[in-house]
């Protein structure tokens, strides 16, 4: 069971998905594709936080893990070709995932640009730090990229601690971090710390060590860093040193480049209409940028596209219909249309 | 200023290796220097050092990325800063940067295909080249085991830089290849040195096993037997990563797989756990090792047959770098020469191909001044590899360029293949023959570059009589370690400074 960790995470999301997207869109989401699209039903379906956590996952594999559950019948095909779940199917997850709960903080939409980041700095600091506190200074960096070594080099001018105490600061501030950590071991992370005379373990290594497949111990490494970047990000003043490390990661939502056009001219006062004419495009893909800056800029008012009398009426249907299916919505209140649904969705979707 | 001194304080050694005072000493006179030093006795020192001692930079021309990078980041080790590894690995940007401050550098190390850029040559040509190094020399030669087409175009490049003092350095050359290497580069008076292939401290043991399991079978016991650390080399990434899972399943403890697949950040924690005793065996390619500095590795065994005697060298030189007794196993079963004869054929374009290509190329006469724009449609017509294609076009290339009708081209192209696969299958079949014959392994391996072998050696190869029990393992330790982690106690170690 403990390798197929994947397998489940693809469960997991077909019970998500409702029978209404195809096996593909979970691997653009555990890809971390950055489409309108991707997006958009990453918040529709609330699977947000599994975004780009496993971006090396093949089209092959995923084939493979689906035939394979299709063959024990914990997954079948739906009247329009989707794979929905079945009964079995929802027992199995049900009870892998009370014996290895998807970690509460892992997060891979809001984190997905800087974890690869935060983690090379980190890791690159650790290694430093123990070697200059054993006074060596040739040794190999475990991280190769020039722009994290650029990084270091100001950071340590610019960290105003003495070199000899950064050490002890990060020290206690991660033991301090860690304290709160409650659902996961921090060794996911310190067993692949490189100091002097003790090289860090490769993620197998650590998954072998810590008796985790290799897609559970993954998914625990990322929420591990997550939840540092979390505790870190909200508590800015208790965490001095480790707020340097994150300092300028970019963690806002990117949008896509057409999406940014869209915004620039809504916002000389220009309507979807015509945007679409001066841009060439359909309006339903002036519709889908809309959507998408609704997903992603926060305060971005979607009144003047919905009426608040309708908007409350989306809700209140969303609410009573329990689907999240745009076609049930529009049976239950015929005078809005698609695209006001999708965009009350977006704009209240998730956790709301 | 005394050239140990110079060594003791630039790179920490107290003296220097067979060789390396000769070598160096002869390029500081301003004389250009071939050399031949055996793997694993510090080539890359000997222009190492001179680079500080002689005004202006220092060139290395490297066939290999890997490598090229490993020897830029072991200067960079040992606190050099002004040090450029320019290669396909920098990006765009980089490339344009550096080009820019390159005489701010003092060691410039190079991929061969760069020099073919106009603007790369043209800024060599403002620098003042204090020493030209042709590393891997021996890729020059048509004979030699690993001909680079690029190597061909280095005389021609140092013609154009003004013939700079130039040292050429190779493990292994036999005299033609030697040959070959002076004419190739235009060196019209020079310094040699040749010294020994052999490693006296290295036994070598051939084992004839009837099948692929016995060998399996027999790699279980040897790794649980033998004193590491040791590496098994193998020709497939599969094999290497199937092998150390296999190995692990058996009980052998501390062991990984290492190849070119593999992210660059495992690679460097897997050759850091190996190089810090964290590791005691690694199953690799032949990706693994070069530029990798342990003294101790005590065993070498090969799974797989190698193409030939100097890539055999070059890897069980990887062993015993410290003098003490190591010992390279070579493991045999009937069949096993047919890897190597389809990977040798599979670097040279055959006939059929050619036939293919030239039909093509008669219909579509445009594209034959700029053939390199067409390599994504002439290898899928033809099944070419990116090898094969390589040496097609370079050679096409040139031929072209001296006027030569295409039937012509064809001809002499098909011809030198025939030679190329010819001498190729030689080697392998020189590979064989070593593993076959029952005098002296080690004589034979000495003939071969027209030396003798000159002393008594004890355990010098299975045929004159080894004692197995001389590299078995002394103390049966248990793996004591990882049974209790405590990532408190870790962190602290790592991050708080000790008394």
């Amino acid at each position: 069971m403990k390798r197929a960790y994947l397998q489940i995470i693809i469960l997991y999301c077909l019970k998500k998905l409702q029978g209404q997207r195809t096996i593909y869109s979970i691997l653009h989401l555990l890809n971390g594709k950055k489409s309108s699209q991707t997006i958009q039903d990453a918040h529709l379906f609330q699977l947000t936080r599994l975004f780009k956590t496993f971006e090396q996952l093949s089209r092959d594999e995923l084939d493979r893990y689906t035939e394979d559950m299709e063959r024990q019948s914990w997954i079948s095909n739906n009247e329009i070709g989707h794979y929905t779940i079945t009964p079995e199917g929802e027992r199995i997850l049900q009870d892998v995932l009370l014996k290895c709960p998807l970690p509460t903080s892992l997060n891979g939409w809001k984190h997905h640009k800087s974890t690869d980041v935060f983690w090379g700095r980190l890791s690159l600091l650790v290694q430093v730090i123990s070697h200059l506190n054993n006074h060596h200074t040739k040794y190999l960096p475990v991280q190769k990229k020039t722009s994290i070594h650029k990084w270091l080099k100001s950071f340590l001018l610019t960290s105003g601690s003495a070199r000899n105490e950064v050490g002890i600061i990060l020290y206690k501030e991660l033991l301090k971090c860690f304290e709160g950590l409650c659902d996961i071991s921090p060794a996911v992370l310190t067993l692949r710390l490189t100091g002097h005379n003790r090289i860090g373990l490769t993620a197998e290594q650590a998954a072998e060590q810590l008796g985790l497949g290799l897609a559970y111990y993954r998914i625990q490494f990322l929420a591990a860093l997550h939840y540092l970047m979390e505790c870190v990000g909200r508590n800015p003043g208790s965490f001095p040193l480790m707020d340097k490390v994150l300092s300028g990661l970019d963690e806002s939502i990117p949008l896509t480049l057409s999406t940014e056009k869209t915004y620039n001219l809504l916002n000389q006062g220009l309507s979807i209409d015509e945007i679409a004419k001066i841009r060439r495009l359909k309006r339903s893909t002036i519709e889908d940028h809309v959507v998408e800056l609704a997903l992603n800029v926060s305060g971005f008012d979607i009144t003047p596209y919905v009426s608040n009398n309708i908007q409350e009426s989306i809700l209140h249907a969303a609410h009573r219909s329990n689907s999240r299916q745009l076609k049930h919505i529009r049976q239950l209140i015929p005078q809005a249309e698609y695209f006001e649904i999708r965009l009350v969705l977006a704009r209240f979707g998730e956790g709301k | 200023m005394k050239l140990e001194t110079i060594l003791k304080q630039r790179f920490g050694y107290a003296s220097f290796r067979p060789g390396q005072k000769e070598v160096i000493t002869s390029v500081l006179s301003g004389k250009s220097t071939v050399a031949m030093l055996p793997t694993g006795t510090g080539k890359s020192l000997c222009y190492q050092l001179p680079g500080y001692l002689l005004e202006g930079q220092v060139i290395i021309i490297s066939p290999l990325l890997s490598l090229m990078q490993d020897q830029a980041e072991q200067l960079m080790l040992n606190g050099e800063k002004k040090v450029i590894a320019f290669n396909s690995f920098l990006t765009h940007e980089e490339k344009k940067q550096s080009l820019m401050n390159l005489s701010k550098y003092k060691f410039i190390f190079i991929s061969p295909e760069m020099l073919h850029f106009e603007a790369v040559l043209n800024r060599l040509k403002k620098l003042k080249i204090a020493l030209f190094v042709v590393d891997e020399a021996h890729c020059i030669s048509q004979w030699g085991y690993d001909f680079r087409p690029d190597y061909l175009k280095l005389g021609e490049i140092r013609k154009q830089l003004g013939r700079p003092l130039t040292m050429a350095l190779t493990a292994t050359a036999t005299p033609e290849v030697k040959e070959d290497i002076k004419k190739s580069l235009y060196i019209t008076s020079s310094n040699e040195f040749i010294f020994s292939v052999d490693r006296p401290n290295i036994s070598l043991k051939v084992e004839h096993l009837s099948s692929y399991r016995e060998k399996n079978e027999r790699l279980v016991e040897l790794t649980k037997r033998l004193q590491g650390p040791g590496i098994i080399y193998f020709s497939s990434k599969k094999m290497a990563e199937q092998t150390a899972e296999h190995l692990k399943k058996h009980g052998i403890g501390r062991v990984m797989s290492y190849h070119g697949g593999m992210s660059q950040e495992n690679r460097i924690l897997v050759q850091q756990q190996f190089i810090h005793g964290q590791l005691d065996l690694i199953c690799a390619t032949s990706a693994f090792g070069m530029g990798i500095n342990k003294e101790n590795i005590r065993y070498v065994i090969h799974f797989h047959m190698p193409l030939q005697m100097e890539s055999y060298l070059q890897e069980i030189g990887r062993a015993g770098r410290d003098g003490d007794n190591s010992i390279a196993i070579f493991l045999y079963a009937p069949g096993d020469e047919q890897l190597p004869y389809q990977l040798a054929e599979s670097e040279v374009p055959d006939g059929i191909q050619l036939d293919w290509i030239k039909g093509w190329l008669k219909e579509n006469k445009g594209v034959l001044a700029n053939l390199s724009q067409y390599e994504e449609q002439i290898r899928l017509l033809s099944g070419l590899t990116e090898t094969q294609w390589r040496v097609f076009e370079d050679s096409f290339h040139r031929k072209y360029k001296m006027g030569l009708e295409i039937e012509r081209i064809f001809d002499e192209m098909k011809t030198y293949n025939q030679i190329r696969l010819e001498s190729k299958r030689q080697s392998i079949e020189e590979v064989y023959r070593w593993i076959s014959i029952n005098k002296c392994r080690r004589q034979h391996i000495l003939s071969h570059f027209n030396e003798k072998k000159t002393e008594v050696i004890e355990n010098c190869c299975d045929i004159c009589g080894l004692e197995f029990n001389f590299f078995t393992q002394k103390n049966n330790k248990e793996n004591q370690e990882n049974l209790l982690y405590d990532w408190k106690n870790h962190l602290q170690a790592l991050l708080i400074p000790g008394e």
